[in-house]
């Protein structure tokens, strides 16, 4: 709750209007109780006729109007400071994904943290847009109902002053204790309808096995079961709050009694005394006890708090740029000076690479899966900053320059390129910075070898695809990809090779395709296929994060003897 | 609302909870009324100095009230959960009713898992259509009536006004407001998922927006989707507010109204100035239950799009069985046969399979391979019929499958899809899925044969097998399909993820098993497939080539490339 209070507390503004408000709401509450036992008494005691309490009747209808329009005005301060924490959230959150992420997709969560953008920060609102306002509220009204209290009648005062504590005190002993524990029945509850969700999900291999019918009964009797554990928890917290209903209503018996003892027998106090106070009594538990049930709201709060608070404290690897321009119409010469990269503390490394990369080069990275090879990768990119060592372009460090300059020379083709939602043109032009022109698109479709399917679909090029669109095979992703680089033109291209899976159509255009590419650039490719290793000018052989050898296929299968050993085996399992 | 409709009926399953919950609910309204009535007459009372013993008598009147409504509000609490709990139990079973049947079909129609987490969440969030839609209403309406029934005693005028205000509070302001609201509702909707869709996009799209450059440009999308999101949802919260607080002011304008029409006749003579304070307490308690119906419109919208959600997707009538007139034949191996056989999924265009042909002889091996999406699941599903034929016939021992129950032909068959769930619980409550009566012993011997000896029966499964890598999830649904024992094997990619030399020693024990059997094996490798009786090449949905290893090698086509590309392939 602290971090959500630290930002409360910084809505100085809001907070002092919430205070107004809530002076303003306990004058109505007060100035309501007034008019009415007025009127109830110049009618009823006084015999007055009906023009006199006119006046009376009118401040009565003002000081209503005026009491549902404050709850609005509160509301409204409560929902638009909410507004601003969570724009800030969003803000820092952006941020942060923008500086971040290429790690986090590695590490498969980009799920979660699109779950804290959307979730967690909705979560977060009630605590603003009710929680604040609310303790706000409860904390001068009731203060200003007992001044009253005393200035009428010191007994009643009084008798306010000690029961009014016992409703806190309540909520402290037996709220708290059954708040853990219904807190925990919530996460019960999140455990069983996952395993709702398990089993739905199963279905298939249930019906299979012929053992869908007797998961009836146990979702059934599951299901009850849960009912019953939770019901025992929920009693406790009934029961509590049937006594904070009886120590109120008892203390309201007990200021009656009081009042109308003395009003009866002693003939102490007046009327119209004893009516207001008897008016006010109640507001002034409510007011009390609505204390409790805001705490319980502004709590579903915290741990959605403490999430965002996680994402944003979590450690950055941001990438460097500078200021220096790069000309990118021609490939660059690229040297690897000890570069070295480390996930967060200890995570996976990349040690001490040092490499030379000439412009038209054809690079292969090569090794075992876990090698490396990726994260190597994602360093020649720029897209994540080396922890050690530096990668120099055209003699000076990659980190010196435009980021826009570099990026500009680059194409990327993993294995699993995104789709953007959108139309396949708008994918394919994704690729260039100026807007591409339909024919250059459906050229780069063409090379891609991908302009037949898409001319095969019924809205061709404006098909939509990504999220809510049309779906399209690994091998299709893969064309699309390489048409968004036919029609960049980059002097760099990055290339994830498919472990397996492809139609020969696709392998084939993929090959071919690189080839073509490679007349007007550097490539580098994380290479699966003996053909591309082969024919690779240059070789980095990576094992457990370390460039182990490198030279061509023929140089290393001579010098390296787990290279060799790597190639034979594999050729002597799939010959087998 | 035809839903609605469903959920109600499975509601009034629960009639003696929901009618406790409401005879509670009535009580503690009612008594609440009663307290501050008699506090007020109380009071009015006391003033004219009666006799000690009236006022002991409405004294103690008045606690009687006090405790009857800590009590009543206690009991209704109780069982409107308890139903509530109960009321979701009866769904969750109905769902599963429904959707069983339709399974697995359904979920070819709905690829993504996101769906029935959805449904899981609509489920749950049913529990509010009982606790503040369906039974406050009904509480309201009582208590209302009982007391301008009590207050027409005193006044017929005043009860009169009683029941305008009930009208203003619970229906026409309600209802206007949730006139205006609909429309700000469906705009958050629409904007959230916009926003939703931003952020997946920036964080799984991150690598390739960041090297073409368009990271601002989603930057600027992004905090404009936020920004949009964050109104719309203001502006929602405002709105609420107003509404909330516009009912409270018509409800505290009618007590004023009370109170001066109260006063007037008192002034007339036509009313005991006595009373006065009391029905302007009533007048003030009886409100306070209406200001909740403010919120009403908008929760019946949730449950409505929630139970509209549910329920569409299990509405669909199971496709129209032809009535099965026969059986397959037990305890023998299996001939598969496939006529012309085209298959197109809904709303593609593309055929999935077309014109596919086959003959697979009983007790013989054959292997299905191509690229993916070459249609080798879909054939799958068609001989598990999962899906139907467009055209052509499938025939399983000579028998059509159309005529043979979906639940017949998964008896008589063991199945490991690429997709093999695993449920919470025990490796051993898993693995013994397969058949019944099977012994640890059994059951270790199976585990042994795929390899997972180091796993124990004991050992615990998350759900959907979380804990288990892919590898070890393969073997486990081997492991099971050996113990199932039946005499048709179909396997689709059974050991994608497992290594070669593993993978071989569990080819091994599973063909030393099926010796006799019909096995169908679709493989993303095409190491191994020398001894198979038959390999089939897909393609596009079509068989591009046939025949044993030796041949297709011989043939020099379309295997003989992949098997080209394969061994150069290094991982």
């Amino acid at each position: 709750m602290n971090e959500l209070k630290s930002i409360a507390k910084t809505y100085k503004g809001t907070r002092m209007f919430l205070v107004l408000i809530a002076i303003l709401s306990g004058m109505t509450i007060i100035g309501q109780a007034y008019f009415i036992v007025a009127i109830v008494e110049r009618i009823f005691l006084l015999g007055q006729s009906f023009g006199d309490i006119v006046p009376l009747l009118g401040w009565l209808a003002l000081v209503l109007v005026a009491r549902a329009g404050l709850t609005f005005l509160s509301g409204r301060a409560g929902v638009r400071m909410a507004a601003k924490v969570k724009n800030d959230f969003h803000r820092k959150l952006v941020t942060k994904f923008l500086r971040n992420p290429v790690q986090s997709s590695l590490q498969g969560q980009s799920g979660q943290k699109v779950s804290v953008m959307m979730d967690a920060v909705d979560e977060v609102d009630s605590y603003f847009s009710h929680y604040v306002p609310q303790v706000i509220q409860t904390s001068i009204v009731p203060l200003m109902i007992i001044v009253v209290a005393f200035t009428q009648h010191m007994y009643t005062g009084l008798l306010m002053l000690i029961t009014a504590p016992f409703i806190p005190l309540f909520f402290i002993i037996i709220g708290i204790k059954t708040q853990k524990k219904s807190e925990e029945q919530m996460d019960k509850m999140a455990t069983f309808s996952g395993r709702f969700l398990d089993t739905l999900q199963g279905l298939t291999t249930l019906k299979l096995f012929g053992r869908a019918a007797q998961q009836k009964e146990s979702i059934r009797k599951s299901s009850l079961d849960f009912r019953d554990a939770t019901m025992s928890v929920l009693k406790v917290a009934f029961v509590s709050s049937l006594m904070l209903e009886y120590i109120s209503m008892l203390s309201i018996g007990l200021i009656a009694l009081e009042l109308g003892l003395r009003l009866v027998l002693f003939e102490s106090v007046t009327f119209f005394t004893a009516f207001f106070l008897l008016v006010l009594a109640p507001e002034f538990y409510l007011a009390l006890k609505e204390l409790g049930s805001a705490f319980h709201t502004g709590r579903g709060s915290m741990g959605a708090a403490k999430k965002i608070a996680d994402e944003l404290a979590q450690k950055e690897q941001a990438v460097e740029w500078g200021e220096a321009r790069l000309d990118t119409t021609v490939p660059p010469a690229i040297a690897l000076r000890g570069v070295g990269f480390q996930y967060g503390e200890q995570g996976f490394a990349l040690k001490d690479i040092q490499a030379d990369i000439k412009p038209y080069e054809q690079v292969a990275i090569v090794g075992r899966s876990g090698a490396g090879k990726s994260t190597l990768l994602h360093l020649l990119a720029g897209l994540i900053g080396p922890t050690r060592g530096e990668m120099i372009v055209e003699g000076r460090s990659l980190s010196d320059y435009k980021e826009a300059d570099w990026f500009d020379g680059l194409s990327y083709i993993s294995q699993h390129p995104y789709l953007f939602a959108g139309t396949i043109a708008e994918n394919i032009s994704i690729g260039c910075k100026e807007q591409a022109s339909h024919f250059d698109i459906e050229e780069a479709a063409k090379k891609a070898g991908i302009a037949e399917l898409i001319e095969s679909l019924e809205k061709g090029y404006d098909t939509p695809v990504g999220e809510a669109g049309r779906g399209l095979s690994g091998g299709e992703k893969q064309r699309v990809a390489l048409a968004r680089a036919f029609l960049k033109k980059p002097s760099v291209i990055l290339f994830d090779e498919p472990t397996t899976g492809l139609d020969l159509h696709t392998e084939r255009i993929l090959q071919a395709s690189i080839k073509e590419l490679s007349q007007g650039s550097t490539v580098i490719t994380v290479a699966h296929r003996l053909h591309t290793i082969k024919h690779a000018d240059h070789i980095l052989f990576l094992a457990n994060g370390e460039l182990v050898a490198q030279g061509t296929h023929d140089e290393l299968m001579k010098s390296t003897l787990e290279y060799r050993n790597m190639v034979s085996v594999q050729q002597g399992g799939v010959t087998e | 609302m035809k839903d609605l409709a469903i959920v109600i009926k499975l509601m009034m399953v629960e009639k003696k909870d929901v009618l406790t919950s409401i005879l509670f609910g009535f009580l503690a309204g009612i008594t609440a009324v009663g307290l501050f009535a008699s506090s007020g007459y109380l009071i009015s009372k006391a003033a004219l100095m009666p006799p000690l013993y009236a006022l002991t008598v409405m004294i103690a009147l008045l606690k009687l009230f006090g405790l009857a409504r800590a009590v009543s509000r206690y009991g209704e609490r109780y069982f409107s959960h308890r139903a509530t709990f109960t009321i979701l139990s009866n769904l969750r079973v109905r769902f599963f009713e429904k959707l069983e049947p339709l399974a697995p079909g359904i979920f070819q129609k709905y690829r993504s898992g996101d769906l029935l987490a959805r449904i899981v969440g609509d489920v749950e969030s049913l529990q509010n259509f009982f606790l503040r839609v369906y039974y406050p209403p009904i509480v309201l309406v009582i208590v209302f009536l009982s007391t301008v029934v009590f207050t027409s005693f005193f006044s017929i005028y005043i009860a009169l006004l009683l029941v305008v205000g009930l009208i203003l509070t619970a229906c026409v302001v309600p209802a206007w407001f949730a006139y205006s609201q609909r429309k700000i509702d469906h705009n958050v909707r629409e904007v959230r998922g916009e926003l939703s869709t931003e952020v997946t996009e920036l964080l799984y799209g991150f690598s390739d927006l960041k090297i073409y450059q368009k990271l601002d440009d989603k930057e600027q999308m992004l905090t404009e989707s936020s920004m949009a999101y964050i109104n719309e949802k203001e502006r929602d919260g405002v709105q609420s507010m107003f509404n909330q607080s516009m009912n409270t002011m018509v409800s505290l304008l009618i007590s004023w109204s009370v109170l001066a029409l109260g006063a007037f006749l008192v002034v007339e003579g036509q009313l005991d100035g006595l009373f006065l304070a009391m029905l302007v307490m009533i007048s003030l308690t009886v409100f306070e239950n209406a200001t909740p119906m403010a919120l009403l419109p908008s929760h019946l919208e949730e449950s409505r799009l929630a139970s509209h959600r549910l329920f569409s997707v299990v509405r669909e009538e199971p496709l129209r069985v032809e009535e099965p007139v026969l059986s397959l034949p037990q305890d023998q191996a299996l001939s598969v046969e496939m006529d012309d056989v085209t298959f197109c999924f809904e709303e593609e265009t593309r055929r999935a399979l077309d014109g596919v042909s086959l003959r697979l002889e009983a007790g013989s091996k054959t292997a299905i391979v191509g690229p993916s999406g070459s249609g080798k699941s879909t054939l799958m599903q068609l001989l598990l019929k999962i899906q139907r034929t467009d055209a052509g016939e499938i025939r399983l021992a000579g028998t059509p499958i159309s005529q043979v129950a979906q639940e017949d032909i998964w008896t008589n068959s063991n199945v490991v899809l690429q997709e093999n769930h695993f449920f919470y619980g025990t490796i051993r409550e898993n693995v013994a899925l397969a058949r019944d009566g099977l012994s640890d012993e059994e059951l270790i011997d199976a585990l042994d044969k795929v390899q997972l000896s180091h796993l124990s029966l004991d050992d615990e499964v998350l759900e959907k097998g979380e804990n288990l890598s892919g590898g070890e999830k393969q073997r486990l649904a081997i492991a099971r399909a050996m113990l199932k024992g039946e005499r048709l094997w179909l396997l689709d990619e059974p050991t994608s993820s497992v290594d070669v030399l593993t993978e071989r020693t569990i080819y091994h024990h599973l063909f030393e098993q099926a010796v006799d059997d019909t096995l169908v094996l679709i493989s993303h490798r095409l190491t191994g497939l020398e001894k198979m009786d038959q390999i089939i090449v897909m393609e596009n949905g079509t068989i591009v080539e046939a025949g044993t290893f030796d041949e297709l090698m011989a043939n020099r086509g379309y295997f003989y490339d992949m098997k080209e590309i394969e061994k150069s392939v290094l991982l």
